[in-house]
């Protein structure tokens, strides 16, 4: 028996059952609706979610709110859905891999989701069909497809996906390599040296690369205090680098003799061109390095499904319209979060909730025959530059001249004060917003 | 003299927005109030945390607390970066939205208890959310 006829089974539905509901050729082609005991209305429209991570469960849960009739499934590869969001805890101990896993169990039950676990292989725009690997075909009327980033190797030498997985982890996809690289960590032979390598803009995360090097420098001041980070940017700015900048110097002695981080930028010759795994070196622009632990993150594009679905465009990213986040590549299919060309929005988590919220509506309403309501959208990321030590960016978008651009005088990142409370205050405003936010996704 | 050109910019705006697609002057009370879920819990409805809920509060409360946060007499962490981002009216709306919203916490709440909010919410804006 199938993982999903199992939990048909379970729910006492069965295929029967189902197609006297809804016939045998609409079960045939959107598979079970093992998701609850209500009947969707025959008539209602269909949307398929493609992935079932932020932006994928936001959606799917908001778009019930926009309207309780729609049929809604996601189709998930995994089961289970680890967040990257505050994976960089797992690092040096604040959290469990086990604390960021969540699945749509919540979601299937309240909001009357159909949940498929499989992979799609792909999908016929034409005959609106999307094929998944155990062979079933799903159509739909409005497709959403919210796949993240996926990564390229191809401007370092000597590292790949390969490296990445056995003995050079870049942790930038929450999983097994982030145990792996929270081991070598602490491993760090005594006085040893770690180098991080951020990637070139844009990426996943923006501060992601720079509350590591903290973590690591905060781990290393208590731990390994003759240790060292070294970091070798392409880049000679980074988001919030003026508040963790200031943090590094109260925390971590930067630009001082005894930094526990050295920052290497791109003007500076900090393009990292080549790995050698099996002697640990890196080359650099200008110079070579030796290191005990190297945490290169590779470039990135958009996610493998976008790619396999032609959603994406020749910067690797899919253009979106602004108002709705609708592919501007194929028509009825939508785009969400790190994947799509978003402008003044990062990619986040957070603007992944964000933009499927609008999206969910703009669907609703547009399958209502209406026109959708007016965008807004925001995004506010903490970072912990220390366990005790926030910084924040935030700022509320709009669509003005074709653009998503900040909305007032909203943008703006952590001011540098000397009240203490500030940065204590943003890192536990950093904890009870991840406890939110993850609810307001999942559940 | 500054006034006369204002308002003339506005009317000249108003033109412009005329002739393109985008006719609504703002997003709904509900579009913006579901930006605020990531902290203050879906619908405002988080009431364990340092972030204060917002769902069911007094409506005059929400909007001099961001009136405040906007104009930098009151200290914010966050806030004040998040208030320049609304205007009058958006403030106006969203406090209505909110006040609508029942006090207690997302989980405990159903589907059917959020429809009658958000349409309360609709009826307390005259329809015009």
């Amino acid at each position: 028996m199938s993982r999903l006829e199992q939990q048909t089974f379970d729910r006492k539905i069965t295929r029967r059952d189902l197609i006297k509901v809804f016939g045998a050729s609409a079960v045939a082609a959107t598979g079970i609706f093992g998701a609850s005991n209500k009947a969707f209305a025959q008539s209602a429209a269909h949307v398929v979610i493609l992935g079932g991570g932020v932006g994928g469960s936001t959606f799917a849960k908001y778009l019930r709110f926009a309207d309780p009739d729609v049929k809604i499934t996601i189709i998930e590869q995994y089961p289970e859905y680890i967040t990257c969001l505050r994976s960089n805890d797992v690092l040096v101990g604040m959290h469990t891999l086990d604390e960021l896993t969540f699945n749509l169990d919540t979601i299937r039950s309240k909001y009357n989701v159909n949940v498929i676990i499989d992979k799609v292989v792909g999908a016929d725009f034409d005959k609106k069909t999307v094929r998944t690997q155990k062979g079933e075909t799903v159509s739909y009327d409005k497709l959403v497809v919210s796949p993240g980033i996926d990564f390229v190797y191809d401007n370092i030498e000597g590292f790949n996906e390969q490296v990445a997985d056995t003995t050079h982890p870049h942790a930038y996809k929450a999983g097994p390599q982030t145990l792996k690289l929270k081991q070598q960590l602490e491993n760090l032979p005594q006085g040893g040296t770690a180098i991080v390598a951020p990637p070139q803009n844009p990426f996943r995360c923006p501060p992601g690369p720079y509350e590591r090097i903290s973590f690591f420098a905060e781990y290393l001041k208590k731990h390994n205090p003759t240790g060292k980070v070294i970091v070798l940017d392409p880049k000679d700015r980074f988001t919030k680098d003026i508040p963790f900048k200031k943090a590094w110097e109260r925390l971590y002695g930067y630009r001082s003799d005894n930094s526990l981080i050295e920052w290497i930028s791109g003007s500076d010759g900090g393009q990292v061109t080549r790995l050698d795994p099996k002697t640990n070196q890196v080359q650099a622009m200008v110079e070579d390095f030796q290191a005990d632990l190297i945490n290169i993150i590779p470039n990135q594009r958009a996610g493998k499904l976008a790619q396999m679905l032609d959603l994406a465009d020749e910067s690797g990213w899919c253009p979106i319209n602004r108002h709705t986040f609708e592919s501007m590549r194929h028509d009825e299919v939508y785009v969400l979060g790190d994947s799509t060309i978003a402008d003044a929005m990062p990619k986040s988590g957070y603007a992944a909730n964000s933009q499927a919220k609008v999206c969910a509506k703009a669907v609703a309403d547009t399958l209502k025959g209406e026109s959708p309501g007016r965008a807004i959208y925001s995004n506010v990321c903490y970072s912990l530059a220390g366990q005790n030590y926030g910084v924040s960016i935030a700022a509320i978008y709009e669509v003005r001249d074709g653009l998503i651009q900040p909305k007032g005088d909203s943008a703006g990142v952590s001011e540098i004060t000397d009240k203490p409370a500030q940065p204590i205050l943003e890192a536990v405003y950093q904890k009870n917003w991840h406890r939110e936010f993850v609810k307001d996704v999942f559940s | 003299m500054n006034r006369t050109i204002s308002i003339s910019a506005l009317c000249l705006s108003l033109i412009t927005a005329g002739a393109q697609a985008a006719p609504q002057p703002m997003a709904s009370g509900e579009a913006m109030a579901q930006q605020c879920a990531p902290c203050h819990g879906t619908n405002g409805q988080a009431l364990t945390e340092a972030m204060p809920p917002l769902a069911g509060m007094d409506a005059d409360t929400f909007e001099r607390a961001m009136l405040a946060y906007r104009d930098g007499s009151r200290d914010a962490v966050i806030m004040d970066r998040v208030a320049r981002g609304f205007t009058d009216e958006e403030i106006h709306a969203m406090a209505i939205w909110f006040e609508q919203q029942p006090f207690k916490p997302w989980q405990d709440t159903t589907l059917e208890e959020a429809y009658d909010a958000s349409n309360a919410a609709d009826k307390a804006m005259g329809g015009q959310q």
